[in-house]
């Protein structure tokens, strides 16, 4: 045996020891690498060189020095205190961030709501329901975003009567209006000793989740269970609706009032503000539905039988047996979804909200050149936020994946 | 103890339950009072919608007037369609000289031609024909649509794609109706099947050559005059556009995925580094980009095309979301698949286009068509930056004197084009899965 084996050895091919630089595969490696390096390398130089040819030809200055420099146009919807005349292109930045963030956040909130709730309209055992889901969502994700941007605006809310005639959704109590200059609402005015309110609200977070993990901690002992729902209501809503009460309601609204030719006081959000708003929840609830629907059919059926054969009410096996299986299904894409609603809030610009887009990448730029810098500095906001939600899924995956067997 | 019955029971019918129309609405429409309600609530708000609708968009629509106040004379509440009936031909074709709009229409009839082999049964080749549907057909198109003096590329390129067009169209003739190829053909008619395989090849270039020449020769006296991209607009323009965006979009976006997936380290980091840098920013910002920077990036004296900074544009962004789905659909092939393909000796891009990537694509052909679809409705935010794609022409309906203020029907009549294009796309694609799916059904 072993006097064959040998013998075959000797006359085994031996494997090629030489080193063939052309077929190396390590050579290639780095030679394809820098080929690539050095084409991209180049690439850059030449566009930077380029620019500063181009620049520099066409007397532009660059720098950020314009940030300091006074605007001198307004908007018409902004959070912060802005002067005409004084605020700068640094202010401007501000506002059109500050804008694109609440428009964005506001339609995530409603497009999550509704795009849950067509989702699981869309799994109804309700065969009517189930079809006018669908053709919701199919309408909806069919058509551009833009065009239904549009359609809100001109097409609904500046068709809106003028003030004078304002529609009253408070019902006779003349507080809330919709008009064809927006729409205007009560707003709170802190008054002294709400931050003891404040104070208690924490106080009945605190305390809900105590009384949750003492909770839980008795269903693991002794395996009876402890109503959550209804004492977590009542502590966070009559411990500081006492404190309020006593401290004697430091609270009053500033309601809207009709002077003149306008609406003055209150809170007013612009049509091309509701439009959006609109327009951001359906067009991506739609999505969201499908989202959904696709995530709660990830869990098998066989979860859903067997949840019911051990007794559990039907109500308890959504939320104990399906969803806790569906949400990591469906939470990476949601997330997703919700940094589209952010990038499309840029489409503002084609009905005049000022969010970051309008007021920065166009009118800033029309006004101060540099269009460099400010081309940069809002893609590198709109980097920003998809860098940290991106951030915020892979903590969420992590989390999952400890779970996941 | 056995029993068997000898005689065969027959079947009971099913339960009426399960097979009238009653049946059918009780058990889905009025399986318990809370279903009913929701039921009838439903109906009702269908009801509402449609009756709506329809006394506002059909029974009480003006469709045929001269201004938007002849329609309020004809009609108060009922939508005034004449408006966007008199802006039709500017909706489809913009301000495309009306004497040159066969060219549009031609553009679009061989496009058609081009592409119907691709649906007919007994026809091989296809991929070939796919491909020079890709690479070849634009440029016979945007000479046809840009007009104008070609130069000696331009030439090359026509003539090639006149001479692959009619290739092409008598190939599938010919399969159709006796399912040999058009070389078979050829070789049979010429009566040189006897001949060995090489002169048969030669015979074949030769009447290829011959080909070439003929149409080149005819096509330098081919002429159409010059229409400058500024005319371009309306569903023409966003066709364009997006049809070149499609064209692009599959192939930068398998390069872009197979270099994020690569194992060298300087190719992977500039792949990922690109697909991140567009994705996490808006269409617009890229747009603005391409229109603003573009020009300082060129040498001075070069000057692009705004048309061109879009097309350019809209390219790499789409590229970038292309990668992202293919990349998913590749790293759902299992391991075993590139393992095999080594193994019987392909190299990295036989692995790739021969094993791997017909895999991955199938696999996610609904989310490339969503793709697809994400791309046609995105590509009416070039109106935004001054294109007079379909939707500016929309818009501009309700600021021409006659037509002021008529916004609600020109962009229903936009929305339910787009809604037709991208839903007949959204169900072709589930068909197409459907019919190259090899998997086992359960």
């Amino acid at each position: 045996m072993t006097v064959n084996d040998r013998l075959k050895e000797s006359e085994r091919v031996k494997p090629k020891s030489q080193f063939d630089f052309f077929h190396d595969e390590r050579v290639r490696s780095i030679f394809y690498q820098l080929l690539i390096a050095a084409i991209v390398g180049w690439t850059v130089w030449y566009l930077v060189t380029t620019t500063a040819n181009n620049l520099e030809a066409r007397g532009m200055k660059s720098g950020f020095n314009f940030l300091g420099v006074e605007a001198g146009f307004d908007t018409d919807f902004r959070l912060i205190d802005y002067t005409v005349g004084i605020g700068t292109y640094g202010d401007i930045f501000l506002i059109g961030i500050l804008n694109t963030l609440y428009i964005s956040v506001m339609a995530i909130i409603a497009m999550t709501f509704l795009g849950f709730i067509v989702g699981v309209l869309r799994l109804s055992s309700n065969w009517l329901v189930a079809k006018v889901a669908l053709a919701y969502v199919e309408i909806f994700r069919n058509t551009p975003l833009l065009i239904q941007i549009i359609f809100w605006y001109t097409g609904i809310f500046s068709l809106l009567p003028k003030v004078r005639k304002s529609y009253d959704l408070s019902g006779g109590f003349e507080t809330i209006f919709l008009n064809n200059r927006g729409f205007y609402m009560p707003w709170p005015v802190a008054g002294d000793g709400l931050w003891m309110t404040g104070i208690a609200v924490v106080i009945a977070i605190i305390a809900i989740l105590i009384y949750r993990r003492w909770a839980h901690k008795r269903q693991d002992t002794t395996g009876q269970i402890t109503p959550l729902f209804l004492p977590s209501a009542g502590l966070i809503i009559l411990l500081p609706a006492a404190v309020f009460l006593i401290t004697g309601s430091p609270l009053g609204w500033d309601t809207p009032r009709l002077e003149g030719f306008n609406f003055t006081g209150g809170a007013a959000l612009p049509p091309s503000f509701l439009a959006l708003f609109v327009a951001l929840t359906i067009y991506h609830s739609a999505y969201m539905a499908e989202t959904v629907r696709a995530g709660i059919l990830s869990v098998n059926q066989g979860q859903h039988d067997a949840a019911l054969a051990i007794g559990l009410r039907p109500g308890r096996v959504m939320k104990l047996v399906i969803i806790p299986q569906a949400m990591p299904a469906i939470v990476p894409p949601m997330i997703s979804k919700w940094m589209d609603v952010v990038k499309n809030s840029s489409l503002a610009i084609a009905i005049g909200f000022p969010d970051l887009v309008a007021v920065f990448m166009s009118t800033s730029l029309n006004q101060a050149g540099h269009a460099i810098e400010i081309v940069g500095m809002t893609m590198a906001f709109y980097m920003f936020i998809s860098l940290s939600i991106s951030g915020l899924l892979n903590i969420y995956n992590k989390r999952v994946q400890l779970v996941e067997r | 103890m056995t029993v068997v019955n000898e005689k065969k029971t027959t079947a009971r019918a099913a339960p009426s339950s399960e097979t009238s129309v009653l049946g059918w609405m009780r058990k889905n429409l009025f399986g318990s009072a809370f279903n009913s309600i929701l039921t009838v609530v439903t109906l009702y708000v269908i009801y509402l919608t449609v009756k709506g609708l329809w006394s506002w968009g059909i029974a009480d629509a003006v469709w045929i007037a001269d201004t938007r106040r002849q329609c309020f004379g004809i009609s108060i509440d009922g939508a005034c369609w004449a408006g966007v009936i008199a802006w039709l031909d500017n909706i489809f074709y913009g301000r495309y000289p009306r004497e040159e709009l066969w060219r549009i229409n031609l553009g679009l009839v061989l496009l058609i031609i081009w592409m119907v082999p691709l649906w007919l049964p007994r026809v091989k080749a296809k991929i070939f024909i796919g491909l020079s549907t890709v690479f070849l057909y634009p440029f016979l198109a945007g000479y046809l649509f840009a007009g104008g003096d070609k130069d000696i590329f331009m030439q090359v390129m026509v003539s090639a794609a006149i001479l692959c067009l009619i290739g092409n169209t008598l190939h599938s003739i010919i399969s159709v109706m006796t399912g040999n190829s058009l070389a078979e053909t050829l070789i049979r008619v010429l009566n040189v099947k006897n001949a060995s395989e090489k002169s048969q090849r030669n015979i074949l270039i030769a009447i290829l050559g011959v080909g070439f020449a003929l149409v080149y020769v005819w096509q330098m006296g081919w002429y159409v005059e010059s229409v400058s991209w500024t005319k371009w607009g309306g569903l023409f323009l966003t066709m364009v556009i997006a049809g070149i965006g499609i064209a692009s979009a599959l192939p930068g976006g398998i390069f872009l995925a197979l270099g994020r997936r690569s194992n060298l380290p300087v190719i992977r980091i500039i792949s990922t580094a690109f697909i991140e840098l567009f994705r996490s920013v808006p269409l617009i910002t890229v747009l603005f980009m391409a229109t603003t920077m573009f020009p300082l990036f060129m040498p001075e004296g070069f000057i692009l095309n705004k048309l061109t900074q879009v097309i350019i544009a809209v390219c790499l962004f789409n590229a970038c979301y292309m990668a992202e789905t293919v990349r998913a659909g590749l790293q759902a092939i299992p391991k075993g698949q590139f393992e095999g393909a080594h193994t019987i000796g392909l190299g990295y891009w036989g692995t790739m286009g021969f094993i791997v990537m017909p895999q991955a694509l199938k696999h996610m052909i609904p989310n490339i068509v969503g793709i697809f679809i994400g791309l046609l409705k995105d590509t009416t935010l070039v109106s935004i930056i001054g294109l007079f794609d379909i939707l500016s022409m929309l818009r501009a309906i309700s600021k021409d004197t006659p037509w002021l203020g008529l916004h609600k029907e020109p962009l229903l009549f936009g929305a339910m084009l787009f809604f037709l294009l991208c839903f007949v796309m959204s169900k072709y694609s589930r068909h197409m899965e459907a019919k190259l799916s090899t998997t086992h059904k359960n």
